[in-house]
């Protein structure tokens, strides 16, 4: 049986196919686009592709789960949920030792705390903020004038990180600037800002996070986030593979449980 | 909806146009009235503009609540033409009124209540504008909307005295209120003082809503409270007996036991009788009574017939199996209330930041001794952590399965509060907290306010598997 998750984020869309059979359930594809302004349709048109890209058709899909900033959007989907439950289901089939999730996307971080079994247990999301987030680190590329895959890379090059001191996304850009009028190397830069967003997650209820930690989320892909935020945490951080799908497929073991029963 | 279905009782959430074609159904059915009951739409016309985001109950109690509260700017407006004193009272919530309506022909009101006017009229009213260029900008909260209130004119007559209570109050509220005095505005303050326990060698004195203090806190507030009632008595011309003023606890009493009957009633049922937004409402009314004392009776007598049929006959606007919340702080855009039920949840429990003004005023001490102790006992003149094991037994209390602390923009209490209430909650019951900021209008946020309300659901809901 087939299910499908879709992760409608305010920056990029991620679908996520599972086969579910006697063995447990099985990422059979993925895809991931940018989010751009028609996120519904968008949406539709990754879904379609990659239900195609797998040769299969759309009949053969049981259940659809939406999450992501826009998953109310999605209107072929049978279900909506956040991407706080979405991110625990996938880090419980991928790595089922998992307490403590932190998820930084496009729009919002997020530090999900989890029972022995899984669930959540509470969460904390940042609040009217950019700092801490995707779009933040976007900004600092852009500043920089390197591409955001190439961020964490230049960062590595750090001899003596600069302070960044403002946490409010605005200020902080208007900082940047001033480093950079003064002299600071973009190196130092960005490996100030990273030291800058880990600090504040770690402040959004790092000093509860149990290990196992898990980083996800199209940040966690930032080359040396996962280790700025180990230091920051004072705790060993954990890396699925992907990462950047982790909710689009707990939206599809979520939409597997609603029909199957099984999860 | 057709005709029958319009005088039916059966339970519904409804916008605004439903309910102006439910009224015209049941005003032919003949349903009974006070003057100030009317359409809902009425008020959008005026301008409050938010009305039609709104979701309503559909019961005509629910529809007298609204017209008692939106109608307040009119009944205070009548008062002034018929020559009854208008006393202003600020910040104390709930202490002030209770002597001024001790004595007659006296209205009283919160001018700081026009925090609201913003969201109802959807910023058309320009309040905080005006609030602005006095400078009084958005790093204060949403009260400075009285400051542009005061400067237009528009929404309240000017009081004829004007009292607000200083102290153990929020910095911002102070600083509001003094830029009211400065605009021309006298202000009499009276202190309350930050609550603290007795010392050594000193006598500590318990307070009705379960905090002590020390004894000469009590002796400072009451005369605080003899010296305003002075200066009630020479506004008015009347002498504030102490008999009066026992009269004057009776009837607070007598809303507070309606209130709290209702509170009990509504968050302790399955399904829950009545909406969170009018609930919310029906709390306000503990304050002043929406400047109407018989009518807040009789709105609050019809809410409770309402609640216990709905209990009886087991129906609802929500569903049995709503998520229990406890609320912490008011909102100042109403349309979050709606949005917590859209989401599945239900208010189980709140502490609106007047939980003082629920409790009963203790009637076997000396009148001025009791409203002291009441003014005292406000969880928001003592310690956060205080109020936050208030809130934890609250939530006992009513069984709540999560906690919602809503941060109004640019209270100073909130800047600390949050995570004090957040941590005893969590560490000290085990439930999940979520702490949210709602602006005057949550348009450009309400996506992600709902992510953030609906992921506390969910996570409310696994916990009971």
């Amino acid at each position: 049986m087939l299910f499908a998750g879709i992760d409608a984020g305010s920056r990029s869309i991620k679908v996520v196919l599972l086969e579910v059979n006697g063995q447990g359930p099985e990422i059979l594809a993925s895809g991931v686009d940018d989010s751009q302004t028609n996120q519904a349709q968008r949406s539709r048109a990754l879904y379609e592709r990659v239900v195609k890209d797998a040769d299969r058709s759309l009949d053969d899909i049981e259940a659809v789960v939406a999450t992501g900033y826009a998953r109310h959007l999605l209107d072929f989907a049978d279900k909506a949920v956040t991407e706080i439950t979405c991110h625990a289901r996938g880090v419980r089939m991928l790595l089922p030792d998992a307490r403590s999730i932190i998820e930084i996307g496009g729009q919002d971080s997020k530090v999900i705390h989890l029972d022995e079994s899984g669930r959540v247990e509470d969460f904390t999301m940042n609040d009217r903020c950019a700092a801490g987030t995707g779009c933040f680190l976007e900004m600092v590329a852009k500043r920089l004038d390197v591409d955001l895959e190439e961020l964490g890379k230049l960062a590595s090059q750090s001899k003596e990180p600069s302070t960044i001191s403002s946490m409010c996304a605005v200020f902080a850009e208007t900082e940047i600037i001033g480093l950079l009028s003064s002299g600071h190397e973009p190196s130092d830069i960005a490996a100030g800002v990273q030291i800058a967003i880990s600090r504040r997650i770690a402040g959004m209820g790092g000093h509860r996070l149990k290990e196992p930690v898990v980083f996800t989320g199209g940040v966690a892909r930032v080359n040396r986030m996962d280790k700025m935020l180990s230091d920051a945490i004072e705790k060993q951080i954990v890396m699925p593979k992907t990462p950047q799908i982790t909710g689009a497929l707990g939206a599809a073991l979520i939409a597997a449980g609603a029909v199957e029963r099984v999860f | 909806m057709n005709e029958k279905h319009n005088i039916s009782d059966e339970p519904k959430s409804i916008t605004l146009q439903q309910w102006d074609e439910r009224y015209e159904c049941l005003y032919k059915a003949g349903m009974p009235g006070p003057d100030y009951n009317g359409p809902l739409g009425r008020h959008f016309e005026d301008g409050d503009l938010r009305l039609a985001s709104l979701r309503f109950d559909n019961s005509p109690a629910a529809l007298r609540l609204w017209n008692l509260l939106l109608s307040e700017e009119d009944r205070l407006q009548a008062d002034r033409e018929a020559g009854r004193t208008i006393i202003g009272a600020m910040k104390d919530l709930g202490t002030v009124p209770v002597m001024a309506y001790a004595l007659d022909n006296v209205a009283t009101f919160y001018p700081d209540g026009a925090w609201w006017i913003p969201c109802v009229m959807q910023h058309s009213a320009g309040l905080l504008r005006v609030a602005d260029k006095l400078g009084i900008d958005e790093s204060f909260c949403p009260v400075r909307a009285m400051v542009g209130a005061f400067e237009t004119g528009n929404h309240f007559p000017t009081p004829d005295l004007l009292i607000c209570s200083v102290g153990a109050v929020c910095d911002d509220f102070s600083a509001i209120a003094q830029r009211v005095e400065a605009m021309g505005h006298p202000v009499l303050w009276w202190e309350v003082p930050p609550r603290r326990l007795a010392g050594a060698n000193e006598t500590s004195v318990r307070l009705p809503s379960g905090f002590t203090a020390a004894s000469s806190q009590v002796d400072l507030v009451r005369n605080e409270l003899r010296r305003v009632a002075g200066e009630i008595e020479k506004a008015t011309g009347q002498t504030l007996t102490g008999a009066k003023l026992s009269e004057g606890i009776r009837k607070a009493n007598t809303v507070r036991e309606k209130i709290s009957s209702l509170r009990q009633l509504v968050y302790t049922s399955d399904p829950c009788p009545l909406p969170a937004l009018e609930m919310l409402i029906v709390e306000m009314l503990a304050l002043h009574y929406c400047s109407d004392y018989e009518q807040t009776v009789e709105v609050l007598d019809e809410l409770l017939t309402e609640a216990r049929r709905r209990v009886d006959q087991n129906v609802s606007v929500l569903d049995g199996d709503a998520v229990r919340v406890f609320w912490v702080n008011p909102v100042a855009d109403l349309q979050v209330m709606n949005l917590l039920e859209e989401v599945g949840g239900r208010i189980s429990g709140t502490d609106y930041m007047f939980c003082h003004a629920l409790s009963q005023i203790p009637d076997d001490v000396e009148p001025f001794e009791a409203l002291a102790r009441t003014a005292l006992g406000d969880p928001m003149v003592g310690p956060t952590a205080d109020r936050a094991r208030m809130i934890c037994r609250e939530i006992q209390k009513f069984g709540c399965e999560a906690v919602i602390v809503s941060r109004i923009p640019g209270a100073s209490h909130c800047a600390f509060e949050g995570e004090v209430i957040g941590k005893m909650v969590r560490d000290g019951l085990g439930l999940p907290v979520v702490e949210v900021e709602v602006p005057t209008v949550i348009d450009a946020v309400r996506p992600a306010l709902r992510t953030r309300l609906e992921a506390l659901m969910e996570t409310a809901r696994g916990r009971r598997q």
